[in-house]
């Protein structure tokens, strides 16, 4: 069952049709990829899915409700966590505390908002040791975000995401700026999540596509030119011209 | 008890010995002003040059109504309170719709909008003379007319703000502010609806203000027509920044430096604002977290060369 659905999902920013037509099923309980040359839309249609931008037409469905034009802040509650291309942190703050505002966002009850300590939400702060215990990076959780390596704070961004206990998550290039050596890393801990989100990645590297995608999606020049398997897009025509530039056809 | 907090209850028993009680009670009456505006620029970073829009607003409808009905003190506090936060949330639904300069230039135009009004409408606020003739109380029978006894009720309130306040940083909602504070899109993102949040910061920021500004009014008798003016704005700001905003205690220490300053250097020396401005430049570039990072940094350099082994 598809779990999130888009149906001929359209931005234009002016003359610039970013994101166009596209039609997608994400099936419950599966990692589903996005791949695309720079500039396909790829990251646009994140922002589509996570109500950063209303779409110029189409609709977004979660679990067959009609979500299209709910704002970024209501779309959070509905159960749908992104992390960011570029690294999108609380700085001063320490790694326990940026998952804890993740956390307590999507906890159910804001009783005591302006009254109770922080350190008196039990339930919260388990979650956010365990979202900081999922991405590795339990032993550093009193560290401030901004003196942790890049590397860390990918894996941070990533935490901030789980610590909602979302029921899908947006992953946009989680890999972005990692050595080889931390990108193996960020690899093992997609895959330590597949099964128990639903995960939609956008990612560049192939080797990390191909290995964890249950499905992928081709985006070129805002459409979706293909989808299927990993096997079955290694093996599409139109997507080795698109992606290689007519080298490899 | 920790040292800060037995550092404040000392300080408000001995300050009223060490100065003269109003000028004491001033000082803690701004600094339930700048507790206000640090919530917004502090935590919320929001730097707003509005804040005697609420401070002055408050004083003017809990003066008027202690000076022609006779209104309780309590209620009197409680209008003060109820105004500072209903101004705070009519100038904060339009400001925090812009962010950046387009805030700062709002909130100081709103500023400006209140206190036009205030200065034509004479026959309420008495203009450019100001509203004279705001009672101090009678309450369980005290005298408020000593200024001791007015301290006393002055320095509790300020205690309770104090209190008041603590527990507001330390809840959930202190965290959201300062996340916002922090990366915008971010707590956006996460599921906060931001200029809400913001809002909220106002509406409590302008009820801290409120209560000062009736406190104010009730002080020196008067609501002057500066009690709403830019300058006083300018002011709050500026004694949070100098005692260290984002921090709890900032803006106590930031009031004590700029009353204490304004006070009794003024009568030594007509150009005592130019101390301030070097204290401000100062701040600026040395310290951005005001007289409380400096204190930490000195705490730090003396362990430091306390502990440290000369290298061989």
């Amino acid at each position: 069952m598809a779990l999130l659905e888009t149906e001929n999902l359209t931005k234009a920013f002016g003359a610039l049709t970013a994101v166009s037509g596209v039609t997608l099923r994400i099936e419950a309980g599966s990692l589903h990829s996005i791949i695309g040359p720079n500039g396909a839309g790829k990251t646009t249609l994140f922002n589509l899915l996570t109500g950063t931008f209303a779409p110029t037409s189409g609709r977004i469905l979660l679990d067959g409700k009609d979500i299209t034009g709910t704002p970024a802040h209501r779309v959070a509650h509905l159960g749908l966590a992104r992390s960011f291309q570029r690294t999108n942190v609380f700085p001063a703050f320490s790694l326990l505390d940026n998952v804890w505002v993740g956390a307590f966002a999507c906890s159910g009850s804001w009783k005591g908002l302006l009254w109770k300590k922080t350190s008196k939400y039990s339930k919260v702060g388990e979650r956010a040791r365990q979202a900081l215990a999922d991405v590795g990076l339990a032993g550093k959780a009193d560290h401030p975000a901004r003196e942790i390596s890049h590397g860390e704070q990918r894996q941070l961004e990533l935490a901030i995401a789980l610590a909602a206990a979302p029921r899908v998550l947006l992953l946009d290039e989680p890999a972005a700026g990692l050595s080889p050596e931390e990108s193996r890393k960020m690899v093992a801990l997609v895959r330590s999540l597949k099964g128990r989100y639903t995960i939609v990645l956008i990612e560049h590297k192939m080797d990390i596509i191909m290995s964890v995608s249950d499905r992928i999606s081709v985006m070129h020049f805002g459409s979706l030119i293909a989808e299927g398997t990993p096997e079955e897009i290694q093996r599409n025509a139109e997507v080795r011209r698109a992606y290689l530039g007519g080298i490899a056809a | 008890m920790n040292l800060k907090n037995l550092a404040i209850i000392l300080a408000v028993l001995a300050l009223p010995f060490a100065m003269r009680p109003v000028i004491a009670s001033e000082i803690w009456i701004f600094a339930i002003f700048g507790l206000g505006t640090n919530l917004l620029m502090g935590y919320t970073g929001l730097l707003s040059f509005g804040q005697a829009t609420f401070f002055g607003s408050a004083a003017y409808v809990a003066g008027y109504l202690l000076k022609y009905y006779a209104l309780n003190a309590f209620l009197a506090l409680a209008a003060g309170v109820g105004v500072g936060a209903f101004s705070a949330l009519l100038v904060g639904y339009l400001c925090v719709q812009r962010s950046g300069i387009y805030f700062i230039m709002l909130t100081f135009a709103l500023n400006q909008l209140f206190y036009f009004t205030a200065y034509q409408w004479t026959t309420v606020t008495g203009g450019e003379d100001g509203m004279p003739g705001i009672p101090r109380p009678v309450l369980f029978g005290a005298d408020f007319q000593d200024p001791f006894v007015y301290y006393a009720f002055v320095a509790a309130l300020f205690l309770v703000s104090l209190w008041a306040m603590k527990r507001i940083v330390e809840s959930p909602l202190g965290r959201i502010l300062q996340a916002i504070r922090e990366n915008e899109v971010r707590a956006e993102a996460v599921g906060y609806n931001v200029p809400r949040f913001k809002l909220l910061a106002f509406v409590i920021g302008g009820a801290f203000s409120g209560l000062a500004g009736v406190l104010y009014a009730m002080l020196f008798g008067i609501v002057p027509l500066e009690a709403i003016g830019f300058v006083f704005s300018g002011n709050v700001v500026f004694a949070t920044l100098i005692g260290g905003s984002g921090s709890l205690y900032g803006p106590i220490i930031g009031s004590f430096v700029f009353i204490w300053l304004s006070e009794s250097v003024s009568t030594l020396w007509a150009r005592w604002p130019l101390l301030l401005g070097v204290a401000f430049v100062i701040v600026v570039l040395f310290f951005r977290g005001g007289v409380v990072e400096a204190w930490s940094r000195l705490q730090e350099k003396t362990v430091s060369w306390r502990f440290s082994k000369p290298k061989t």
